[in-house]
């Protein structure tokens, strides 16, 4: 009982950081349409920001992961007036590879820029646990499920109630009539990108927490599309629940199908296939996820 | 070829359709005849990389730029073609006829159980389950022990007839004539029915269902077409470097193949060949420069491996952004441009 306790609250802690990776998915496909492939990747650059200036200039914990999420939202944005401004009506294809691209190019810079060590950023919550129901758990893994939380109810409040959440659901809907209604679209597209980026930062520092600041962190964004693909491409409730989801069965599939070995396969490391796994299903079964709206499309 | 006119359908059929193509074609086969004789050892093992890799674009491009299917997964279809060559050439014995076949049906096979999910998804999603597919045969050629996990394997030359290919000319002559094939296979399959129903399930596959053409059957024949080339490429590819590693299969083959279609110019098979050669030829250009400077600025040698992955990636965001229809599409504007040289229309 214990164990799965643990299990539990792990698992719903790396979901925590799917759901956040996943809620910049959204973000940004439902208002701009593009599927961001790199989203994994500027919540990489992200946690290399908090750790420059967290570690190397030594300014205080909360400071730095603030500057790191202004700079990934800044990030975001030069990303779309670059790039994505001149791809607006493009076919899906130019848009896929275009961040696939960027993705690489991303990686390669910040392998030339902080190299490929690994490094750690100490977080006032680092080594501290805490006891519940018997359990010994990290604090980390707390704030992170709690500050996903939060975003998820911002982010709810914010499409719904506030005027510019209202009029990025617009933009989403029908860009060309939502500029017509004086909507300034490119504005809307740019802010998109911006928080998209900037969420995919905490994703990032919380990821760092976790493990550690690295290359290969940027992973943990294609496995996050996962939890996108369950929850449902446009729905900020589906990457939640998707990225809930993800993460507990990962932490129930690694604990009890690891080690097995069937006719030969060993099935070690189960964690890096299952998300793919639950991709796969939910593309065959539902490919427009739980909460997703299934488009009709019109000749 | 809207800009030549015919009088019969043999002539716009033909495969070659001037006089000047096949008088250039002709200068370009006795060229590659007698290449290995001036080129060195080193300079025939990249004409070697690019032939493999001609084969992989022109099966991508057939089914990315041809019949419009998004597919992230290029790369598990090689590793399956490559694995299948090394499994039955090492436990079976079968000869180097009957592997390379195989490895071309079992990346087909494979490659139609994935295409008949891709009937319900489009766009996006098709890139997302290609791409799930792409990591999970990474996983299951990391952790299968009968082909020993990422210890990788030992694969024999290939050998057809008793005579055993063992020089860098003999590879040559051996892989540029399957590149040869496979291009001519792909102009065939272009302009036969097959290829008109690629094209148009491409432009829109609602209206070409509309207009008579099954789309599942050419969804499923694209993908399997698509995956017989990367298993055959993938099979010489394994033959060719006589070892091969889970590891080198993964997303950034993939990635690599499509940076080749995407530069080369998607949906005609000049771009195939173009992007494969200068997909392939940007590393070992990149290798030469740093060599050159290396004296002045000795940090450059550690840097190579990120650069070469930076540079990938901005070549098809450059190409995606400015020259959407790749280096086919620049070719056939400086073409039409001095045809009514020193007028502009």
């Amino acid at each position: 009982m214990e164990k799965a306790m643990e299990i539990i609250i792990n698992g719903l802690s790396t979901g925590a950081i799917y759901a956040l990776l996943a809620l910049g998915f959204v973000l940004i496909f439902k208002s701009t349409g593009i599927l961001n492939f790199a989203q994994g990747e500027l919540c990489m650059v992200g946690a290399f920001f908090c750790y420059t200036f967290a570690t190397l200039l030594g300014l205080p914990y909360v400071a730095a992961f603030l500057i790191a999420i202004i700079l990934g939202g800044l990030l975001g944005a030069v990303i779309d007036f670059l790039f994505f401004r001149r791809l607006v009506g493009e076919p899906i294809f130019s848009t896929i590879m275009v961040t696939v691209g960027l993705a690489s190019v991303i990686t390669s810079g910040a392998g030339l820029i902080w190299g490929h060590d690994v490094y750690s950023i100490t977080a006032p919550f680092t080594d501290k646990t805490f006891v519940l129901g018997g359990v010994v758990l990290g604090r980390g893994a707390l704030y992170t499920i709690g500050i996903s939380i939060l975003l998820f109810i911002v982010f709810v409040l914010f499409f719904n109630r506030s005027l510019l959440g209202v009029s990025m659901r617009g933009t989403s809907e029908d860009p060309h009539t939502a500029g017509l209604m004086g909507i300034n679209v490119k504005k809307i597209h740019m802010l998109a990108w911006a928080i998209g980026s900037a969420v995919a930062v905490v994703a990032g520092i919380f990821l760092a927490d976790q493990s550690f600041v690295r290359l290969p962190m940027s992973h943990t964004g294609i496995k996050a599309m996962s939890a996108a693909i369950l929850g449902g491409m446009d729905s900020i409730k589906g990457a939640i629940v998707g990225g809930a989801i993800i993460g507990l069965v990962e932490g129930f599939a690694a604990n009890y199908l690891s080690g097995m070995v069937v006719g030969g396969f060993h099935f070690g490391d189960v964690k890096d296939v299952t998300a793919f796994s639950i991709m796969i299903l939910v593309l065959m079964i539902k490919p427009h996820g739980i909460f997703g709206k299934e488009k009709v499309e019109r000749v | 070829m809207g800009d030549k006119f015919q009088t019969s359908y043999k002539a716009d059929m033909a495969l070659f359709q001037t006089l000047w193509v096949k008088v250039w074609l002709g200068i370009f086969a006795a060229s590659l005849i007698v290449c290995p004789y001036f080129l060195s050892q080193y300079q025939l093992g990249i004409l070697n990389e690019i032939s493999i890799a001609v084969i992989g674009a022109l099966g991508l491009n057939l089914l990315i730029g041809y019949t419009g299917q998004i597919s992230l997964g290029h790369g598990a279809f090689v590793a399956i073609g490559a694995y299948t060559t090394a499994l039955t050439s090492a436990y079976w014995g079968l000869p180097f006829v009957v592997t390379l076949p195989l490895s071309g049906v079992m990346a087909a096979l494979l490659g139609m159980i994935v295409g008949v999910p891709a009937l319900r998804l489009k766009g996006l999603y098709l890139a997302l389950g290609t791409l799930a597919f792409g990591f999970i045969v990474e996983y299951v050629l990391f952790h299968w022990d009968l082909i020993q996990g990422d210890m990788g394997m030992a694969v024999k030359r290939i050998s057809i007839g008793g005579y055993e290919i063992r020089t860098e000319r003999d590879h040559f002559y051996c892989l540029t004539a399957f590149a040869v094939l496979a291009t001519l296979c792909s102009k065939n399959i272009i302009r036969s029915k097959i290829g008109r129903s690629f094209i148009a399930i491409r432009d829109r596959d609602i209206a070409a269902e509309a207009m008579g053409i099954p789309l599942a059957k050419y969804k499923v024949m694209a993908f399997g077409v698509s995956s017989f080339y990367a298993g055959i490429a993938g099979g010489l590819l394994a033959h060719y470097q006589k070892w091969i590693v889970p590891g080198s299969f993964d997303l950034s083959l993939s990635v690599t193949y499509i940076a080749m279609i995407v530069l080369g110019g998607l949906g005609t098979i000049l771009g195939s060949v173009l992007g494969a050669v200068l997909i392939t030829s940007i590393p070992h250009g990149i290798v030469y420069t740093t060599d050159l400077v290396k004296d002045t600025y000795p940090v450059l040698g550690s840097l190579i491996v990120d650069l070469k992955v930076g540079i990938f990636g901005l070549i098809v965001v450059l190409a995606l952004l400015f020259e959407p229809q790749g280096l086919a599409g620049i070719y056939r504007r400086v073409k039409l441009y001095w045809k009514t040289w020193p007028f502009r229309y």
